[in-house]
């Protein structure tokens, strides 16, 4: 029924419609306690014609509240002019009731259908309008009635309720417009990247042109073109890999996070759905590929290439980190452990068994060195993974 | 020059096209045609038939993988090879399974490109290692989904050997080495990997055009 966003759009509308429901059901209430005793009455005719207005004002307000397009202007005046019609209907008490009637405190003309204007006022002005609303109908009904005593809770009641429904249509009306800049700044954030992408793709693009000319031209242009392939590298990563993203089941994708490592030394292969893990793992992950490429750029010199592979197996997750330099001779890893001076396989086992998994190195003369990291998947949900 | 080449160049920007254009001229390659999205270049490669499409992926508006099915629908001879500055691996993984024959990013050396264009000419593909690594990890991600069958693909433990092996960056001299084969029996094994995958994408293009009342069964 009704179209999706319209609670942003219009917030108040399930207020509306809920204080017209009372209305409508006060209504009822208040036209039979008049017509079963409407014998009592001094002017039968009198009391007829207040409940005709009655109907009449409750049909008309009913269809000024919720014509549409609503404003909050019209609602006002509308909820203004219904405490002033409900005050006219109370004030027609001493008319048509008899003194007997008023000295044993009948219900005043409206009896509980002259609650409605309170809540309308409350919705349409907040606190204000509602304290207001219930102190106009308080004093109709202290005024119109002889005991004012026999009045008190009723008066309580009004009070309470335009202060509560006040209330709550103000933080409605804070949180509403809230919403609504939320939604404008979210939109003019995903226009922003639209527009971003397309600046950022041409830059990448002069960079990467002016980096294969200068590498051609060489001299000074070749230092330019080195320069500007940096900036393409960095340009690149800081787009593909975005922010590094843990998700509200603290998982992190562990191949963009690899991908991050990607230059023009580095090349890493990775698949193209996410690898997520839990974030201390990729963390953990991660600190380890960075002390092997670290090691490649010190035993093996500072531009030696080296491969990241993450293979995603499925039950687990596989690691490799490769150079092609001259090997880690035969004992050197182990006796160096001995020593008590090789932070780095130390801290890099330490790190993969404490998350359960294995790292092994597989190394020679000519064959360069591969370290290779498994790691089990803890919870099986890899396998009803879907794309 | 009879025998040249002949290559299309695809990209939106107008300042590769030229550069790569000419770069390619000057080697020796015949450039028949620039187009600058996907629509013209899927009229201009049926107007002209060229051995080569150089692709780039990002084409504004267009995809790279549209065009890429469009020629080849019309052209399954032609052989394209993606040349991405986009870094967008899912789109590379998505042009590789429309059929495309290879993957170069842009900074590439102009050498490492044409030695790439000849060799995608020759039938061979180009496969880098991080291509290697998006197409182990498609094959992966099949195995692991719910739905295995006998139309899913699969590799043969030789062939993940293989792909794991490129992903990790050695050449197919050093794959064969280690493995005891000729590097051309490497490069048969990852021929095969990809027409396997591209295969699976065509029959299940198809299988969805019938479910959804596209074509006649």
């Amino acid at each position: 029924m009704t179209r999706p966003g319209s609670d942003v759009e219009h917030p108040f509308e399930p207020l509306w419609r809920g204080m017209l429901v009372y209305r409508v059901l006060t209504l009822v209430s208040a036209a039979a306690g008049v017509l079963l005793s409407l014998d009592d009455y001094a002017s039968r005719a009198g009391a007829l014609a207040v409940l005709a207005a009655m109907v009449a004002w409750t049909a008309a307000s009913g269809y000024l509240y919720l014509r549409r397009p609503v404003g909050p202007d019209r609602r006002g005046r509308v909820a203004a002019a219904d405490v002033v019609v409900t005050f006219a209907v109370m004030a027609s008490t001493p008319l048509v009731q008899t003194p007997e009637q008023l000295a044993a405190d009948a219900a005043v003309m409206g009896s509980i259908w002259t609650s409605g204007p309170v809540l309308a006022c409350a919705i349409a002005f907040g606190i204000p309008g509602g304290i207001v609303a219930a102190a106009v109908i308080s004093a109709a009904l202290a005024g119109f009635q002889a005991q004012l005593e026999a009045e008190l809770p009723d008066i309580q009641l009004l009070a309470l309720a335009g202060l509560t429904i006040g209330f709550a249509s103000t933080v409605l009306r804070r949180s509403a417009e809230r919403v609504r800049r939320a939604v404008a700044s979210e939109a003019a954030m995903a226009e922003r990247e639209r527009l971003a992408r397309a600046v950022h793709d041409g830059v990448l693009q002069v960079l990467g042109y002016v980096r294969r000319r200068g590498a051609e031209l060489g001299g000074p242009a070749g230092e330019l073109g080195t320069l500007a392939g940096e900036q393409e590298v960095a340009l690149r990563t800081m787009l593909t890999s975005g922010p590094a993203a843990v998700d509200e089941r603290g998982r992190r994708d562990l191949a963009a996070a690899l991908r991050g490592l990607g230059s023009s030394r580095i090349t890493v292969s990775a698949p193209a759905h996410p690898v997520e893990l839990p974030a201390h793992t990729v963390d953990e992950l991660m600190a380890v590929v960075g002390a092997a490429l670290a090691n490649v750029a010190l035993h093996v010199g500072p531009d030696a290439p080296a491969w990241v592979l993450l293979d995603d197996v499925g039950p687990g997750v596989e690691i490799s980190v490769r150079d092609e330099g001259p090997g880690i001779p035969d004992g050197r890893l182990a006796a160096a452990e001995a020593e008590g001076r090789l932070g780095v396989a130390r801290s890099m086992r330490g790190r993969v068994h404490d998350l359960g998994g294995t790292i092994t190195c597989d190394t020679g003369p000519g064959r360069g060195t591969e370290w290779i990291i498994e790691l089990a998947r803890e919870d099986p949900s890899w396998r009803t993974r879907s794309r | 020059m009879a025998d040249a080449i002949t290559v299309m160049v695809v990209d939106d920007h107008p300042i590769w096209r030229e550069g790569v254009a000419r770069d390619l001229t000057e080697r020796g390659l015949d450039v028949v045609a620039t187009a600058p999205d996907a629509g013209a270049a899927v009229r201009i490669a049926r107007a002209v038939r060229p051995r080569v499409v150089l692709m780039d992926l990002n084409l504004g508006e267009t995809s790279g993988v549209q065009a890429i099915e469009g020629i080849l629908e019309a052209l399954p001879e032609t052989r394209i090879l993606v040349l991405s500055a986009s870094g967008e691996h899912a789109d590379v993984l998505e042009a590789v399974k429309a059929g495309a024959a290879g993957y170069l990013v842009k900074s590439a050396s102009a050498e490492e490109l044409l030695a790439a264009v000849r060799r995608t000419a020759d039938g061979f593909p180009v496969f880098t290692p991080g291509l290697a690594g998006l197409v182990l990890g498609e094959y992966r991600r099949l195995a692991g989904t719910d739905h295995t069958g006998p139309e899913v693909p699969a590799l043969t433990a030789r062939e993940t050997d293989v792909l794991r092996l490129v992903a990790k960056g050695l050449t197919a001299r050093q794959i064969g080495e280690r493995l005891g084969v000729s590097h051309r029996t490497v490069e048969t094994h990852v021929q095969s990997t990809l027409r396997k995958l591209q295969l699976h994408n065509r029959v299940q293009l198809a299988r969805y055009a019938i479910e959804k009342g596209i074509v006649e069964e």
